[in-house]
Formats: structure tokens, C-alpha cells, sequence
């Protein structure tokens, strides 16, 4: 047996989710990604339309495996949660989920996840990144565990208008009743699984936890449910594509978390990115980041996150200058492109992307004040024929996409 | 009980301010000797002035040399202890963020108060701050009994050997505490020093209240709202300035919930340790103890090797012992008896330290034993339930090359400050602090007078 080079030991190898067995079976181009340290499906055709439509029109089906998971528990669990994040934890209900981000003690984002009550001294918080360290430290004096569940569980994300139907099917329990953030047990083909009605695409969906062990009985259970209704295993970027015409961020793409940034500059505060919804300095107590906060309430923001609509005219102007039909990204992009108002940069577009069901081009933008307010015309950078040109584009509210069935 | 320490004086500008001579604390007496127990059976005694002829007398029994250089060495000790007073009496920027307005001036001051003292000795003192209690003393002497005597002095009361680096500069530490190398007891002792404060205290319409223990520093929004007695009543203060170590005060007293996390952190990282245990020992009066401060220093190795012992959670086997007697009653500082003992603990290992302590002086000073009338001792343990003292560390954090000056007690929180406005920190924890100076005290005052 050769000996192994050093680049094949375990420990720089991509880890496989639980559902690896079916997943690489079925992902033909062999289009992975990295995902948290696994190996995880950009997309199961060479192109995304089949996963995006799936999204939007059906249901589709995707490994969300590899998001971090802590499960919190003890006396003080909720003590902790409301001490790390902005949101008052106190107040949440059991079975309900909240989404926040969560900062350092500038008020600078150092992650986003969600947080679970599953019980009342049990919770359960998804992160993009590690956080054990920041977690450990800020339970310095409670009674609380913190385990890590990233590996022991698995996770599916059934997102589009059929996604409820086919849940109907597969579940012990009809999942009508489970509103929007929410949280309930339920089973799939004879296993106990959690059920939430969350996602990362803006339409219809739920989010299935389950013990790792028996993610391949729930994917095959769930995909004979769902075939009759059009389920499609879908890949991440099909998911990108969805998730910027729902408005939603991601880190390290459209934020540069504290705990990564080389420069102060590079921070972002929750105000800055649209979750000012989520900071409620009316709670009590201490919580991570509340000064620094509460100064960037009462003096304001200079940046914000808004959403960008590129005008299709003013796009089509500059490619016929050169004798072209506008040219659109085939799935988002994750690039800086400047922004601006007359001469003057006035921020940046951190994802920008063709929403097919918008027929729109647009991109999620980092603008400086007073340009991030709604209706404000600015000029996006557009590079044609290898010249950069500048397209004129207007500032609208997030999201860009909101179909009244994702509440319903 | 007797207090912990068996000498203490206030820096001499702050009894001035305080006025405490008319409120009877009374001068402390000069030149008082320092024994050191040689391994011979003989002992070495010094005072701690330049000219004292019977101390130059003793050193020329030992190394010509060194007599000649003892004038040179108690001179140089004195400017260095100064050196060090004016950086304790000098609040400390809060680094990396020095505020030109609130740090400048006084640092400036600082600065040119040192440049004053003399550029060659200001050299000679910062290059003494690191080093070693050994590598100072021998670059002085060649006596190694000396050279012992006083690396004894350099290690008291830290978690720290002779070989250990930065005992240069507990030397100068404890040597600006105590003036020179022995302790210079006051009449009336350290009792006398306290009720001469209460008496200030109370001339100035202040109160006391003592038997009325904190149980907590009551903060609402990150601000100091008043205090909670063990016994449930509430104290409302917009002001509250802590004396406990800052690990208790923080963690403890506030709590880690009401803190920053890195905050918390920082706090968690202060090295306490404490390795020094105490011991009262009642006698007939016959104990053969000569006057002064006795110390059990014979060698700079055995100092080291007393010290190896903390290494590995075990009791120094051969402790070095600093002993001051009042009468018939015998006072014992044991070092080392560290606070994290390894497969025991305190409860059980308190008669083999009584033990260690009376066969280890009684080696040396045959009669003791023998005049044992009663004997009480304080474990690190005690230290730390019954005087609050975390790990026991008599120093609120030890005295080391990172901990000290604008480290102390933590890096960016040299103020007196913490993140909770309105709370203070004034203890031996803060910069100045280890030992009996009341100069965290003074720089604490003054930081809540500016608001």
C-alpha cells in the first residue's frame, strides 16, 4: 500500500454530509463546492435553470448538512442566547425560531444564524462559522452546556410553493398548522425529525433536522413523496441565486465578520445590514455590542445594505453602443463592483445577479448615506466588450422577490 | 489574629496628605536589621544604609570586595526605588489608546522627573527590571551567603525563584515598600497604621462599617447602581470603589454576565497563584529568634530549589522563610506553599506545613522548638476564603513583567476604571499595588475625583 501524501491525510480532506451516498450519485458534473469544511453539491446539471425553477415553481430539495449547529442547553441557556445576540430571547416561545446576527462588543457582526427554542432551557443555534470559543466565553459565570451538533445531524432544506404538499405526504403529522418561524417535532419514514419553517430562498419551505444516522431513510422518503410534485435535488448555487431575490445576505460575501476583518473599515454593524428589525435595545440586561449599539441608533448609520435594480434600458444603451445584446451573469456573482452617484463612488455591490423570475438584474449593494435611501438613482459598473462602462440602476427596499404564499 | 503582614508604611506623601500623624500613626524606626541564617549555623546581618559600619564590617568577613561595593549598591537601591515611586504615582495610559489630554501631562511629568534622577541610572534600572534576582545580585557581589540574603528579599511574596526572570524588579519593588531589606515596624505595627486611618476617615465625616461582607456590586445598563450586603440590605451608590482583587471584584462581585466578553476573558488570564502561607506561633518568650527580620535564605540555589517545588503542586521540601518576632510571639512567612497542591489539599497538608516551617527554623535557631506554646497557621486556602483572596495571592495578581505598570491589572484597563461606569478598582491588584503603599489608593482617589 503506497504511503498516503500528506495532502490526503483526513484532516484536509473535504468532509462528506450524510447524504453523500445519494447526492454524489446524482452530481453528474461533479460541480462541488466547499461548504464549512464539507464537500457540498453547487449544482447537479452544468446549468442552474432546472434547481432555480425547482425553487420557484415546485419544490426543491438541498443538503443544508454542513450549516454549524449548537445545541444549548441548561439553566441559563436563554440567559446566554440573549447575552450574545441582540434579540430579546426572553421572549421567545418555545417552538419559535428567531434569525439574528450576533456581535462583538463594537456592535461589529461577527455572525448570522438562527436560533431555536426547542425546549425551555434547550435551544438550538445554527452559525455560518465556529462559534465554541465565543460561545464558551460568554458563559463565563452561568449554568449552561453548549454542544456541538454539526457533525451528529443532518439537515434538508425543501424550499418552493409544493414544498408544504410533499411535507404533507412524507410526515407523521400534517405540517399545515406550522407557521412561518416555527418549529415542530414530527416523522419522517418512521425517524424523529424537527421540522422548522425556514429557509434561504424567499418562498415556501421548511428546514428538516435530523440525527445524522438517518438522513439517506428521510432524503429517500422525501424524494417519493416528492416526485408526483416535481422534487429536485438542487445544488447551492441555484440556492445563491435565490437567496439575493429574497434579500438575504451571506458572510464572508456580503459581510466581512469581525472576528475575519483586517481593518476596522471592513466591519459591519446589524443597522448597516438591513437587521436593525433585530436589535431591540428595549430589552433587559447586558448584551454583547449594546453601547456601541445604542450610539449607532441614536447618531444613525453611514452605510446600509439595500437592494439595486439595474435599469434594462440604460444596460441595453451601453452594450448597443458596441453593436450587442445586454449580456446577464449566469448565476450570482460574488464580486465587488463600485457604485456610483455622478463622479463619486458611494459604495459597492457585494452579489449581483439575473432574478429569472424578476426578469431583473440586480444586486445587493453597500451604500453610503444618504444614496441608501429608496428610490435614489445611482450607476453600477458594468464591464462591456472589456470596457467598464457605468449603467444607471435605482435603490429599492428588500427583498427584491416576496410572493405572498412564503407567510401564508 | 495579628494582621497578615508584620509591617507596613504608607508612602510618606500620602501620610502628609491624609495627615495621619496627627491622627497618631507614628514614624516608622530607620535602619532596622535584616538576619540572614547562613547554612554554617553563623548569620549575616545588614541594615540597609550606605555607611553602617558594622554591616560593612560583616560583609568584609565574607568578600572584601563586596564591602567596598555595599556603600555603591544601598545607593543605587534607593535611586531605583525612587525611579519605581514615581512611576507608581503616575496613573498609567491605557495602551494601545493613550488620550494625550487625560495621559500626556502626567507622563510628561513622569518622564522628566526620571531624566532628572540621571540617564545612566535610568538605564541601569530598566535593564535590572528583567533580569533575575541572581544575575542582579552577582553582577553586585560575589558573596554568595549576600548575594542569597538579598535574593530573599527579591522573591518574597511572588511565585517566583531567584532564577526567575524579573526578580530584579520584585526587588526594587519590595525594597521601595519595605526601605532597604528589613522590615521597619512602626510602633503599634500595622494595627497602629489602620487606626490611624479610621481616625481619618471619621475626622473627615466619613463611616465605616465593618462584619458587613459584599456580596455583590449591584450594575444596571453597564452602571454601578450600589452594593448588596451579605445580609440582603442594599446600599445605593453612583460610586463604588473596590479594594477585593480584580478577579473577585469583576467576576465575582459584578459578575461575568454583565461584562464584555474579552473583557471576561482578560480577567479569567490574570495570574494569580499564590504560594505564601503564614504562620503565628505563641511561645514562651525563649525562641532564640534575634530582633528584626530573620530570613531563611542560606543559598541562591536553595531559593530556586524552595521555588521548583511549585512547579509541580507540591510544598517547597526546604521552604524559604521570612520570620519577624514581637515579643514572645513569632510571625512566619512560608514560601513556598502553592495554592494548587497536586494529589492533596490544604485540609490534609496543614501539619505537614507546620511541620516543615518549625524543623527548617528550628535548624537553624535550635531553641524554637522547644518554646512552642500554640501555632496557627493560614493555607493559601484560607487566604482565599477567609480573606477573599483569589488563589490566595497575597499581590492581587502576580508581580511579573506582564502584569505590571500599564498591564496592570489588565492592558487598556490601567485607570482604575472598568467597564462598568462608576465602579472603581483601588486594590493591591492595580498599578502600584502589591504591598502596603496606598499608592493604588491615591491614583485610585484621584480618578474618581476627575469624574
Amino acid at each position: 500500500m503506497p504511503e498516503l501524501s500528506p495532502c490526503h491525510h483526513p484532516l484536509y480532506q473535504l468532509r462528506r454530509t450524510p447524504f453523500h451516498a445519494r447526492t454524489s450519485q446524482l452530481c453528474l458534473p461533479h460541480n462541488w463546492r466547499r461548504w464549512g469544511g464539507c464537500l457540498a453539491v453547487g449544482s447537479y446539471d452544468l446549468g442552474l435553470d432546472r434547481e432555480y425553477w425547482a425553487i420557484r415553481n415546485h419544490a426543491a430539495l438541498i443538503d443544508i448538512s454542513p450549516l454549524i449547529k449548537y445545541e444549548i442547553t441548561g439553566r441559563d441557556a436563554a440567559r446566554l442566547l440573549h447575552r450574545l445576540t441582540p434579540r430579546d430571547i426572553h421572549k421567545m416561545q418555545v417552538g419559535q425560531v428567531y434569525y439574528t446576527g450576533w456581535c462583538d462588543d463594537d456592535g461589529k457582526l461577527l455572525d448570522d444564524g438562527t436560533v431555536t427554542r426547542i425546549g425551555e432551557q434547550n435551544f438550538r443555534l445554527t452559525a455560518a462559522e465556529p462559534q465554541y470559543r465565543w460561545l464558551a466565553m460568554n458563559a463565563v459565570g452561568m449554568q449552561v452546556q453548549v454542544t456541538e451538533l454539526t457533525e451528529q445531524m443532518a439537515a434538508l432544506s425543501l424550499q418552493g410553493p409544493k414544498s408544504r404538499t410533499i411535507l404533507n405526504l412524507a410526515c407523521e403529522q400534517p405540517v399545515d398548522a406550522l407557521k412561518y418561524f416555527r418549529m415542530a417535532f414530527n416523522r419522517i419514514a418512521g425517524k424523529a425529525v424537527s421540522v422548522s419553517r425556514t429557509g434561504y430562498t424567499g418562498d415556501l419551505g421548511y428546514e428538516i433536522w435530523m440525527d445524522a444516522g438517518d438522513a439517506l431513510v428521510i432524503w429517500d422518503a422525501l424524494v417519493a413523496a416528492g416526485h408526483d410534485y416535481g422534487i429536485t435535488p438542487t445544488g447551492i448555487l441555484a440556492m445563491d441565486m435565490a437567496r439575493v431575490e429574497a434579500g438575504l445576505f451571506m458572510l464572508d460575501v456580503d459581510y466581512t465578520p469581525a472576528s475575519h476583518a483586517w481593518i476596522p473599515g471592513q466591519r459591519s454593524s446589524p443597522y448597516e445590514m438591513g437587521l436593525g428589525w433585530t436589535v431591540n435595545l428595549d430589552k433587559q440586561g447586558y448584551f454583547v455590542g449594546r453601547r456601541a449599539l445604542e450610539r449607532e441608533h441614536r447618531e444613525g448609520s453611514s452605510w446600509k445594505l439595500v437592494g439595486l435594480e439595474i435599469d434594462w434600458e440604460g444596460l441595453e444603451r451601453e452594450y448597443a453602443a458596441v453593436g450587442m445584446p445586454p449580456q446577464v451573469p449566469a448565476s450570482a456573482v460574488r464580486g465587488s463592483i463600485p457604485v456610483y452617484a455622478g463622479p463619486r463612488q458611494v459604495g459597492y455591490a457585494s452579489t449581483s445577479t439575473w432574478s429569472p423570475v424578476l426578469k431583473k438584474y440586480v444586486a445587493l449593494v453597500h451604500l453610503q448615506q444618504p444614496f441608501f435611501a429608496p428610490g435614489t438613482k445611482v450607476e453600477i459598473e458594468v464591464t462591456v466588450e472589456h470596457h467598464r462602462r457605468k449603467s444607471p440602476a435605482t435603490v429599492v427596499t428588500l427583498p427584491f422577490y416576496d410572493p405572498e404564499w412564503k407567510k401564508k | 489574629m495579628p494582621g497578615l503582614h508584620p509591617a507596613g508604611q504608607l508612602r510618606p506623601a500620602i501620610v502628609k496628605q491624609l495627615d495621619l500623624a496627627r491622627h497618631g500613626l507614628a514614624t516608622s524606626a530607620a535602619d532596622a536589621a535584616y538576619v540572614s541564617a547562613l547554612a554554617d549555623g553563623g548569620s549575616l546581618q545588614l541594615v540597609s544604609s550606605a555607611n553602617d559600619v558594622a554591616t560593612i564590617a560583616a560583609i568584609r568577613r565574607l568578600s572584601p570586595r563586596d564591602a567596598g561595593r555595599w556603600p555603591e549598591f544601598v545607593g543605587f537601591m534607593n535611586r531605583a526605588a525612587a525611579f519605581l515611586d514615581a512611576a507608581y504615582s503616575t496613573t498609567m495610559p491605557r495602551l494601545p489608546k493613550v488620550e494625550l489630554r487625560a495621559d500626556g501631562l502626567p507622563l510628561a511629568s513622569l518622564a522628566l522627573k526620571l531624566r532628572r534622577m540621571g540617564g545612566k541610572d535610568m538605564f541601569r534600572v530598566m535593564r535590572s527590571l528583567s533580569m533575575s534576582a541572581v544575575e542582579f545580585t552577582e553582577e553586585w557581589f560575589e558573596s554568595e551567603p549576600l548575594n542569597a540574603a538579598i535574593a530573599g528579599v527579591a522573591i518574597h511574596g511572588v511565585t517566583l525563584g531567584s532564577m526567575s526572570a524579573g526578580t530584579g524588579f520584585t526587588l526594587i519593588h519590595n525594597w521601595l515598600n519595605r526601605g532597604g531589606l528589613a522590615h521597619r515596624t512602626a510602633p503599634g505595627g500595622p494595627q497602629g497604621l489602620t487606626d490611624a486611618l479610621v481616625k481619618a476617615v471619621h475626622a473627615n465625616g466619613g463611616e465605616i462599617r465593618t462584619d458587613a461582607d459584599v456580596a455583590q456590586i449591584l450594575v444596571e445598563h453597564q452602571r454601578v447602581i450600589g452594593v448588596r450586603l451579605a445580609s440582603g440590605e442594599e446600599i445605593k451608590a453612583s460610586t463604588v470603589v473596590s479594594s477585593a482583587d480584580p478577579r473577585r471584584t469583576l467576576l465575582g462581585l459584578v459578575g461575568a454576565p454583565e461584562l464584555p466578553p474579552e473583557f471576561v476573558w482578560q480577567t479569567q488570564s490574570i495570574r494569580m497563584r499564590g504560594s505564601v502561607a503564614k504562620l503565628f506561633v505563641q511561645t514562651d518568650g525563649r525562641h532564640g529568634l534575634p530582633a528584626g527580620t530573620v530570613a531563611i535564605a542560606p543559598t541562591l540555589k536553595y531559593l530556586e530549589r524552595a521555588y521548583d517545588s511549585t512547579k509541580y503542586g507540591e510544598m517547597s521540601q526546604d521552604p524559604y522563610l521570612e520570620v519577624t518576632t514581637s515579643g514572645a510571639d513569632v510571625m512566619i512567612h512560608f514560601q513556598f506553599a502553592t495554592y494548587a497542591l497536586r494529589n492533596a489539599d490544604w485540609g490534609l497538608m496543614r501539619p505537614e506545613l507546620e511541620k516543615r516551617a518549625i524543623d527548617t527554623l528550628t535548624l537553624h535557631f535550635p531553641a524554637f522548638k522547644g518554646s512552642i506554646q500554640s501555632v496557627q497557621s493560614i493555607t493559601p486556602v484560607d487566604l482565599e476564603q477567609t480573606w477573599g483572596l483569589t488563589e490566595g495571592d497575597l499581590n492581587h495578581g502576580q508581580l511579573i513583567l506582564d502584569q505590571i505598570f500599564f498591564m496592570r491589572p489588565l492592558p487598556g484597563w490601567s485607570n482604575h476604571r472598568t467597564p462598568i461606569d462608576g465602579l472603581y478598582l483601588c486594590g493591591s491588584g492595580l498599578h502600584g499595588g502589591g504591598g502596603i503603599s496606598g499608592t493604588p489608593g491615591r491614583n485610585a482617589a484621584r480618578a474618581v475625583l476627575r469624574g
